[in-house]
């Protein structure tokens, strides 16, 4: 005799009702334009920073494109387990629905957090990461949780894409670091080489630990910009990343890369210079958080002074740890850059010098600004100097600056030494008239 | 007397010592669950002849949480009462495994990995327990930025909860679909806080916290990012920060980041007044309608709140003085029994924490407290527990869930024995207690002994003092109200700390230094980093030896609050809240069930599972094979 089980109830957690849309609820028709595309976020081992990081995201942000402000635009409706309104049974409903194939409407998948190799044993032997309870045999109602890694086998022969975002669903991330035991693997590892979406795409893969919000939010943008037949087709490098993102290394537009150039370094955390050698892989790591911030152009590791441990790269974490030590490679470019930076360095500031000086202060041989004991002029070793440079600057070209060399000074007026006695114009005929006869 | 169960006597001095003449003093015999009712095959007959009044509700997930939570009830839907729950978090990731025999600075980014809603506070907590255990301390620059980090935080964190997730609850949607006639109500009465925040009718409020369409949801997620661009100027990036480091941050300051961070706090001076006024009218407005909202959630107060943003020039890293920096917290220390103050020792806070996992997805490991164990003693000489997480051991091993046995990959902590909740909450009420005298100078708050009082320059709304009150009764609309207000007390500290960067930027020298040098030692240390989270109680306690991590166990505060049974008997929090809520939802069949007063309570606590369960590391144990032992292919346990 099989055992009593008490009875269930069927809306478990749909506190907002089932017709709710936008977050979490359904809608749409599987004819017709595409104005409808509902996106399955699921976790697996994850911390939720990626969700974090996405509500983060301004350009576009989340509620631009749930809200469809965005013109030409599928409406997305996002099933999300930390957004969703509905809870329970009434939150799980659309994606039974989804693996039906009774969903009525296009589905995308999205998994944050890598994949634990739980299928390596029967589910009575329990999971490491779960969602849902119940099982998918209607005959045998279970108090079981589902596993994580089989809504994501189930869904991903009907998914119109498959979309990691994060370090952890694309390349495996920390829970897969040396001494993972629970074989956690990247969502790519999970699926294998050959799996295709339903439009024929392999796992489009948008990394970083967490990722820039707007790097995700952006590919799914140009993504359904393209299906619109609006924008060009998305280029995706060969590991699947948006290449427009993704293609630079961090350092080609870090703020400090010019300290590197120069050959100045920071010594201790908290130093202005370069931060190759207190840990940073910059120059090796394919990322964009300099030049777009971590959120709304705000911030970036080395902006802020952190050095960069690699976070968007498959060998992250154990290939750029530990993260206090300068990477071996560093020690051979940073030195070449020690000796040649520190002449470019002292060349610069030279140039540098000369820019900071208005052509008259030059002739005047002073700077007649209050702010400083800026001496103004050069000795003889920077006339000497400003020679050879101009000689350089304007070889095969005109200097502009000569046709004005007999050009009169124009005079100060002195204001405070003048005081209530300052007579606009006066003073200025004669300047004026030797203007006209340069 | 600080503990009641443990088994830690006082000197006259107050110095702490083992009850002596008891042989294994910390043992204990379990007391079994009870009976799961489907398991009872006589109950189970009686219940069915009510055709159908009681049902078994699981929510699986709970979503509007962070992370992995299902949460199991078995609901009387006749004399609308909760008879049973389970808590349970759904995810294990093994991250003590992945941390051993790393360097312990790289637990700063890899233990940050734990938790993506609240990582900075994770980086932070684990820098702190790194200055224990080199022996340094950070210039008090950088003390006063790991503050402006850990304030720009909790504004992002405060909002997200109460607007995102907590707040749909009690919008018009929620409200019209599970109880119409409060809704019919709401659009008849008044509010009280009008002036403030602008909503003459409770229904017009009602209509702005509805996910996505809701200008209070909406504005809601604005602060979350506002305050995150005000953190990442400091730590690059959310929600793992790039610059913290053992002895400060490894950022440079400049006037101008700080203008920055200042433009963006001083908004929170209006939000935090607004947004205390909304749930003051929520609760004010339930209560009214029917008293019995105050039972939601409810369950006593029992809480432990570890403190945090230390004075610059009081932190100085040792567990020596740990209890005298903790008191010159901005939010200071301490545990409440029955909302009462037991210790503000952060060494006693430390001395009575124990975990359990008798309901939890792994192995027993020291025999009941009668076997070796290793830290008899913290590094002052006070007992700890075989159960302390300086002792503890990780011994994963996934099973099937059972509500008898074993439900859970959280464990279960508890301080002297007894189930404690930790939050925003636990630290607006532990500085309500504090007192006059005993909580630092501040120009911006000022603790009562029973109420905090926030008063802050005027912005576009006057500076009236914000008091929040100890209430009177505690549960669901209170927990979620002192949170509100915390917004304000996080503004107000985010403030005074602007104010001494400013100063000391003006002053110069090696006090605004960013950071400290130090070597790392090589010798055998353990160090603890005790730094509350948005939501609530942190540590990290951490030992290393040959310059690599031996041991680091992380204790969150869901964690505490998410957590099984434990072999006393007694419900984790989350358990005996929802155990303790009367089904106030207008339904007419069992059928229409949908369960929002049970998914109140438990949103009230604000859960945060990705850290709940995964961050215990030891280096005694290899457990690649706990797959293949599960599988009963494999019966060598290859454990050293």
């Amino acid at each position: 005799m099989s055992k009593l089980k008490l009875q269930t109830v069927p809306n478990a957690g749909g506190v907002f009702g089932a017709g709710v849309e936008g977050v979490g609820g359904l809608g749409g028709s599987p004819t017709g334009p595409l104005n409808i595309v509902h996106v399955f976020w699921i976790a697996g081992m994850s911390c939720d920073g990626c969700s974090i990081a996405a509500t983060g995201a301004t350009n576009p942000s989340v509620e631009d494109l749930l809200l469809g402000r965005i013109p030409n635009l599928p409406k997305v409706v996002l099933h999300h387990p930390v957004l969703s309104p509905g809870a329970g049974t009434e939150f799980i409903a659309p994606f039974r629905r989804a693996v039906d194939g009774t969903l009525g409407a296009p589905y995308v998948v999205v998994l944050e957090g890598s994949v634990p190799d739980d299928q390596a044993f029967p589910t009575e032997y329990g999971y490491f990461s779960g969602m849902g309870v119940g099982g998918f045999d209607p005959d045998h109602d279970t108090e079981q949780p589902i596993r994580v890694s089989d809504w994501l086998w189930r869904l991903a022969p009907g998914a119109a894409a498959y979309v990691a975002i994060g370090t952890c669903a694309t390349w495996g991330g920390v829970p897969a670091a040396a001494g993972n035991i629970t074989g956690s693997m990247s969502l790519t590892d999970f699926l294998g080489r050959d799996y295709r979406s339903a439009l024929g795409v392999p796992v489009v893969n948008v990394p970083g630990c967490s990722p820039v919000g707007d790097n995700f939010t952006e590919t799914v943008a140009a993504v359904l910009l393209f299906l619109a037949n609006l924008a060009p087709v998305p280029k995706f490098d060969e590991l699947g990343r948006p290449a427009w993102l993704f293609e630079e290394t961090v350092h080609r537009h870090c703020p400090k890369a010019g300290y590197y150039e120069e050959g100045v370094f920071s010594e201790e955390p908290g130093d202005n210079q370069c931060l190759v050698e207190i840990g940073c892989w910059g120059p090796v790591v394919q990322c964009n958080i300099v030049e777009r911030g971590a959120i709304n152009h705000m911030g970036g590791c080395m902006v802020a002074g952190g050095a960069c441990i690699g976070c968007t790269m498959p060998g992250f974490p154990d290939k750029f740890s530990p993260f206090y030590k300068a990477p071996p490679g560093s020690a051979l470019s940073g030195g070449v850059s020690k000796v040649t930076g520190g002449a470019i360095r002292r060349l610069r500031r030279m140039s540098m010098q000369s820019g900071n000086s208005e052509p008259q202060w030059d002739k005047a041989g002073e700077v007649p600004s209050g702010w400083a004991g800026a001496g103004g002029g050069h000795g003889a070793v920077g006339r000497a100097n400003a020679y050879f440079y101009k000689k350089l600057q304007y070889r095969g070209s005109v200097n502009y600056a000569k046709r004005n060399k007999q050009q009169p000074l124009p005079q100060s007026r002195n204001i405070l030494g003048q005081g209530a006695n300052l007579q606009p114009g006066a003073g200025v005929g004669d300047t004026f008239e030797h203007r006209e006869t340069i | 007397m600080c503990f009641k169960n443990l088994p830690i006597e006082f000197d006259a001095q107050g110095n702490a010592s083992l009850k002596p003449g008891v042989a294994n003093p910390y043992s204990y015999v379990e007391t079994p669950a009870p009976t799961p009712i489907e398991d009872d095959p006589e109950r189970m007959r009686e219940l069915f002849a009510r055709n159908g009044a009681v049902r078994r509700v699981d929510f699986d997930p709970v979503t509007r949480v962070a992370g992995a939570l299902a949460f199991h009830t078995v609901v009387d839907l006749e004399n609308r009462q909760v008879m049973e729950t389970a808590s349970m978090a759904t995810l294990f990731r093994g991250y003590e495994i992945i941390l051993k025999g790393r360097d312990p600075r790289d637990a700063i980014f890899i233990s940050s990995r734990a938790c993506g809603v609240c990582g900075g506070v994770h980086a932070t907590c684990s820098a702190l327990a790194c200055e224990m255990a080199f022996g340094i301390k950070p210039p008090p620059m950088g003390v006063v930025a790991r503050n402006l980090l850990l304030s720009t935080e909790y504004l992002y964190d405060h909002p997200i909860h109460l607007s995102l997730l907590a707040g749909p609850d009690f919008s018009e949607a929620a409200v019209r679909e599970t109880n119409p006639e409060i809704w019919e109500r709401a659009r008849n009465t008044r509010t009280r806080g009008a002036a403030v925040h602008g909503y003459e009718l409770m229904s017009d409020l009602m209509t702005d916290l509805t996910p996505l369409t809701g200008k209070l949801y909406l504005e809601g997620l604005y602060y979350t990012r506002l305050a995150r661009e005000a953190y990442v100027l400091i730590g690059g990036k959310y929600p793992h920060p790039q610059t913290v480091v053992p002895g400060g941050v490894s950022t440079t300051i400049d006037a101008s980041d700080l203008n920055e961070i200042m433009l963006r706090v001083v908004k929170y001076f209006d939000y935090g007044r607004k947004t205390a006024a909304i749930w003051d009218d929520l609760a004010e407005f339930f209560y009214e309608v029917n008293p019995k909202y105050r039972d939601i959630g409810t369950r006593p107060a029992n809480m432990i709140e570890p403190g945090q943003w230390d004075d610059p020039y009081a932190y100085d890293g040792t567990y020596a003085n740990a209890d005298a920096w903790g008191r010159e917290r901005w939010a200071p220390p301490g545990v409440l029994v029955d909302g009462e103050l037991r210790t503000t020792s952060l060494k006693m806070l430390n001395a009575g924490v124990e975990e359990f996992v008798e309901h939890a997805f792994y192995e027993e490991w020291t025999g009941n407290g009668d076997e070796f164990y290793r830290h008899k003693t913290d590094p002052s000489g006070n007992p700890l527990s075989p159960w302390h997480p300086w002792n503890k051991e990780t011994i994963p091993k996934p099973e099937a869930t059972s509500w008898k046995e074993k439900y859970s990959w959280s464990t279960a902590p508890r301080w002297d024995r007894m189930a404690m909740e930790t939050g925003a909450y636990s630290r607006i009420w532990v500085a309500a207690q504090t007192g006059p005298q005993a909580f630092r100078d501040s120009p911006y708050i000022e603790s009562t002994g029973h109420s905090v009082k926030i008063h802050l320059p005027k912005a576009e709304l006057p500076n009236t003092e914000i008091e929040w009150k100890v209430p009177e009764t505690w549960g669901a609309f209170e927990r979620n109200r002192a949170r509100a207000y915390c917004i304000l007390y996080t503004a107000a500290i985010a403030y005074d700390n602007l104010q001494l960067a400013y100063d000391l930027l003006k002053k110069g020298g090696p006090d605004a230094r960013m950071s400290t040098p130090y070597e790392m030692p090589q010798d055998h240390r353990i160090g603890v980093g005790l730094w509350g989270a948005g939501r609530g109680y942190l540590t990290h306690h951490l030992e290393m030896d040959n310059g690599v991590l031996e041991n680091y166990q992380i204790l969150t505060p869901s964690t505490w609050m998410a957590s099984p049974k434990d072999p006393f008997g007694n419900p984790g929090p989350y358990e005996e809240a929802v155990l303790a809520t009367p089904l106030l939802e207008n339904y007419e069949k069992p059928e229409d069930f949908k369960g929002i007063d049970v998914l109140r309570a438990i949103r009230s606590f604000d859960p945060c599972m990705p850290c709940t369960t995964h961050m215990h590391m030891d280096g005694r144990t290899v457990s690649r094979e706990i797959i293949s032992c599960a599988c009963g292919a494999d019966e060598v346990h290859e454990h050293h």
